[in-house]
């Protein structure tokens, strides 16, 4: 059973690394330390991590830092990019005013 | 609610070809593109097109999105502007945001062309202002016609890498260095081999790994990595540049499809939906085209959309079997054409090929450091041979799917053949006169005339020539080699533009005549900026 | 067979309900096993709620469980967890316009009061004296002041991060299809990918899904699969920090400590929904967004150029009467059973969690009756 599957398997201890403080997410201003923190607190899927943290939440809802984040997760883990499932996408794809939602044309 | 037969997300290449093929067979089409302008990305490209003429080769990318936009007009076809796809819903329903409020619509079926956004690249200081992507330089340059910075390191060697590079010279910047963390050059050789010989260096398996600077870019510390992409301690090298592009690859906009709840392949591309030969996903009706399914060259995505636009019209009954098989199978086999040789989708990221389809020995001096040596030339018949008299010479080394110098030479003198994937070849039996239209139409300036008996001492060479202001005939200035290192001084004989050449400048200089193989552009004493 | 792995506990479902019970269990020394069907810990309604933890309006038989939680539980969870879950405990405005609004308020009011909660009714002023951002046509609100609201997506991983760290062993991607008796005795789970998990007792608490896996020992919880879907805004300055709610539910939600509003909404619809939905999507409804956007802009006008970035969408697992099964079937020695929370689950987790410990470890639950919460209640008793 792989290290995704088993929650207890163990990965190794967290390494500070010299660019922990290197910002990822700009929307949530979450930084590289932070995700790689995360990893080790138990949180091996990249919803689980967004959820803890809130990168990928904010204004652009990822489009920006997915991929990266999914890379940098990917690296602590010691898996491919492709193991890590992305996050959902979910409506409205851009930003949108709440008085611009409620005027609705069905 | 409001309900079309056929739904365009997006009026980019892809999307507009759709919309034109399903209005074109009688379906009622509404395209919605979030932008204020339509076109998607073709009113930013300002270089010429691969392809052959029926994939509107030689055609700078600007004019083909003029052509578009007439075709889609001529189709009847209805592009709502400033009109934001929010989400596509269960039973193909998507709610549209337009200025003041969102409208829900129904489409029998629906075309996704929501194309590609690009991506970013971690590194200190990668939040800086002065830290932009190379899509966004080309939209301050070529749509708004502001610089996006004075000097600039450009990361990324692929075709969007190279070409805004490029553009960033013709916009009179200069283009510090262009590094690629990769061992070869991700693009056209061609491409590459126009930066180059302006004298912008390339450092390959290089990366970068600061940006200086307190409020904004104040410079640049690039470094060489290992194989493993590790920079190595000691290669460090400060680059005095306010600007750094990031060119380092696109990924599929597909947040909508998605959201839709079709089925999703990860590739190394990016998230995009899977689909059938004709774009349509695991759910009917409902299909993918251009960058939004797999990025490729707009030229590609223009023949997707038109695939996927006429198997809307099939499924909904204004084509016949007869006639979507046989439109269907004649867009496919422009496809194929397209995706051929060295660049091809399964050729990519390839790094053992080392020769041609020809048998040719691949230059390796332009996969690494962007241009073919003297010496690497001479294993390619037309760009070598020597004789007297004007005769193209023509520096085309990689198999890349572009033929528009076959079509140029009324005379027959360049042969591509039927695979448009071929290396150019000089039929010498036939006569040159030197009318200059295979530099013209070359998409990739790989093309030169050179006369060797210009007079006593001097050969004459003809190149396409891009930079303002344009030289006057008499004017002298210093002819560069292909790396860009002066060669010698040159004079010019001559400035062609017509009609007949699309506007293209046609410069003719003249040098020494022992350096006709050598010089390769033309700077006015500065450097072109 | 080869057993995978064995525990005392095995719990089916790492939700906000499983994890907690994990925590509790594992806390007193068990030894703990969850299985979780999909990569997410925490994947169904757990992470896909408002937020509430209301005493207010809640169904008499759960307003026990929650007090309990408000009193003891909640107020000091985060640092016991070791992770802030955000619980904010500055009260529930359940808000009114005109006399019909009222009645339903004064009512809901009525039936809490008289199990000794604190909850009262308010005129217009005195409402936008606590919230002054409402509008004016709010004429009445039920107001608690001991309700509040905490951050689900947090709380849920919390408590898997603590059981984690407590050596609660989690397997995800193990997608339980059914439950092996043994010698008249439940033992075993198998899953999807042919693992075989044992415990001496075997909590399932895997929100709709539990009634289909229940079924392989023959015990039916009668659920609806539901839609629960909420929007989220950017972040605004911090404005209020109750919960809301109305009287015609049409919306509820509160702002989080970041600052972005976390909203429910109704369309109606949501009932037909949730399983035409399927499984695995959650797709939102088109008309959900704008519905609740209209909803909250009637009681908030405040929030007109707010932006909104994300609608989300769950299922949940309704129950015939709406309150959920916590109970030990007598005729499955060996399985535990806890689902069927109805959409209302979050508030209630860390006593259900606690409560369930107790019932599993000890046979029965001491600190509070789950005397309301049997599997066998929905059967018309036998003439």
């Amino acid at each position: 059973m792989d290290k995704l599957m088993d929650r207890s398997a163990d990965i190794g201890p967290f390494v500070p690394l010299p660019d922990d403080d290197m910002i990822v997410c700009r929307c949530e201003e979450i930084t590289k330390g932070e995700i790689r923190r995360a990893v080790h607190d138990g949180f091996r899927s990249l919803t689980e991590i967004k959820r803890v943290l809130r990168n990928g939440m904010g204004l652009c809802q990822g489009q920006t830092c997915s991929r990266l984040v999914r890379s940098i997760v990917a690296r602590e883990l010691g898996v491919k990019p492709a193991d890590l499932p992305m996050t959902t996408a979910r409506a409205p794809a851009r930003p949108v005013e709440m008085q611009v939602y409620a005027k609705e044309v069905r | 609610m409001k309900r079309y037969e056929l739904i365009v997300i997006g009026a980019g290449p892809a999307g507009l070809s759709a919309a034109i093929e399903g209005a074109k067979a009688g379906m009622r089409v509404a395209v919605f593109d979030e932008n204020a302008r339509p076109g998607g990305q073709l009113f930013k490209q300002i270089h010429k097109f691969f392809g052959s003429k029926e994939h509107k080769a030689k055609i700078r990318g600007f004019r083909i999105g003029e052509m578009l936009l007439k075709e889609a007009e001529e189709a009847g076809v209805n592009v709502q502007l400033n009109a934001t796809v929010l989400g596509i819903f269960p039973e193909k329903r998507i709610t549209v945001r337009f200025a003041d409020h969102v409208e829900q619509f129904s489409g029998d079926n629906i075309i996704v062309a929501t194309g590609a956004a690009e991506n970013m690249v971690l590194f200190d200081g990668w939040t800086r202002p002065g830290v932009i992507g190379a899509g966004a330089a080309q939209t301050l340059m070529n749509l708004h016609g502001v610089q996006p910075g004075r000097n600039i390191l450009m990361v990324g060697s692929g075709n969007v890498g190279l070409v805004v590079s490029y553009q960033l010279l013709q916009a009179g910047c200069k283009v510090a260095a262009l590094i690629d963390a990769a061992p070869r050059v991700g693009g056209y050789g061609v491409h590459a081999a126009k930066v180059a010989r302006y004298g912008v260096p390339f450092y390959m398996r290089h990366t970068i790994l600061r940006a200086e600077g307190k409020d904004q870019v104040e410079g640049a510390v690039i470094a060489e990595v290992d194989d493993k992409f590790q920079p190595i301690p000691g290669t460090e090298k400060h680059l005095d540049v306010d600007t750094i592009c990031l060119a380092v690859g696109l990924s599929p906009m597909s947040q909508v499809l998605r959201m839709s709840g079709c089925e999703i392949d990860d590739t190394p591309g990016g998230l995009v939906p899977k689909t059938d030969a004709y774009g349509e996903t695991t759910i009917p009706g409902l299909f993918a085209a251009g960058d939004v399914a797999g990025i490729e060259e707009a030229s590609s995505a223009m023949i997707g959309g038109r695939i996927a636009g006429l198997a809307a019209a099939h499924r909904a009954g204004y084509l016949d079997d007869a006639a979507f098989e046989a439109q269907a199978e004649t867009a496919r086999a422009s496809l194929t054409q397209l995706r051929q040789g060295m660049f091809a989708r399964e050729n990519r990221g390839r790094t053992d090929l080392t020769e041609t389809e020809e048998g040719y020995a691949l230059s390796q001096n332009l996969l690494a450091r962007g241009y073919v040596t003297e010496e690497e030339l001479k294993a390619f018949p037309a760009a070598s041979e020597k004789r007297g008299g004007v005769h193209p010479v023509i520096e085309c080394t990689q198999n890349i799917p572009c033929n528009p110098c076959q079509d140029a030479c009324k005379f027959g003198c360049i042969m591509v053949g039927r695979q448009i994937t071929s290396i150019p070849q000089i039929d010498h039996e036939k006569k040159c006169t030197g009318c200059g239209m295979c530099v013209a139409s070359c998409s990739g300036q790989a093309i030169f005339l050179v006369d060797d008996d210009y007079d006593e001492t001097r050969a004459a060479i003809t190149m396409a020539y891009e930079f303002l202001p344009y030289p006057e005939k008499g004017q002298k200035g210093t002819a560069l080699s292909r790396a860009g290192q002066p060669v010698c001084e040159a004079e010019v004989l001559s400035l062609r533009r017509s009609a007949a050449t699309d506007g293209t400048a046609l410069l003719t200089i003249a040098v020494p005549k022992e350096f006709s193989m050598q010089a390769r552009a033309f700077a006015f004493d500065g450097g072109v900026d | 067979m080869t057993v995978t792995d064995k525990a005392e506990v095995v719990i089916i479902g790492s939700g906000v309900i499983g994890n907690a019970a994990a925590y509790y269990m594992a806390k007193r020394g068990a030894s703990v096993i969850v299985l979780e069907g999909s990569e997410i810990i925490g994947n169904g309604g757990s992470s896909r709620n408002g937020g509430g933890v209301r005493q207010s309006a809640r169904d008499p038989r759960e307003l026990p469980l929650v007090m309990y939680a408000v009193e003891n539980l909640w107020p000091g969870l985060s640092d016991e967890l070791g992770m802030d879950v955000e619980y904010c405990k500055k009260g529930n405005l359940r808000l009114g316009k005109g006399e019909a609004h009222r009645k339903i308020l004064q009512g809901l009011c009525d039936r809490s009061t008289a199990q000794g909660l604190d909850v009262r009714m308010l005129d217009g002023d005195e409402v936008r004296e606590i919230n002054p951002y409402l509008s004016d046509e709010v004429t009445c609100a039920s107001w608690c002041p001991t309700d509040g609201h905490a951050n689900p997506l947090r709380t849920t991983l919390a408590y898997y991060r603590a059981a984690r760290q407590l050596g609660v062993r989690f397997y995800t991607r193990e997608l339980a299809t059914g439950l092996i008796m043994d010698k008249g005795r439940l033992r075993y789970v198998k899953t999807a990918c042919g693992d075989l998990f044992e415990g001496d007792t075997i909590l399932v608490a895997a929100g709709y899904s539990s009634r289909a896996l229940l079924h392989t020992v023959g015990i039916d919880i009668p659920m609806n699969k539901g839609l629960l879907e909420a929007i989220v805004t950017e972040a605004e300055p911090p404005m209020f920090e109750q919960m809301l709610g109305t009287a015609p539910a049409d919306f509820y939600g509160h702002q989080t400590p970041h600052g972005s509003f976390v909203f429910g909404g109704h369309t109606g619809m949501e009932p037909y929904f949730g399983e035409y939905a399927g499984d695995g999507l959650n797709p939102s409804q088109a008309i959900s967004a704008p519905t609740a956007a209209r909803a909250i802009l009637n009681f908030f006008p405040r929030l007109k150029n707010t932006k909104l970035v994300r609608t989300w969408a769950g299922s949940m697992d309704e129950c015939a009467d709406k309150v959920p099964v916590m109970d030990r079937p007598a005729e499955v020695p060996g399985l535990a059973v806890a689902c069927g929370f109805t959409g209302h689950g979050f508030g209630i987790a860390p006593a259900a969690g606690l409560l369930l410990s107790e019932l599993v470890l000890d046979g029965r639950a001491s600190t509070l009756s789950l005397g309301a919460f049997r599997y066998d209640r929905f059967a018309r008793p036998a003439d």
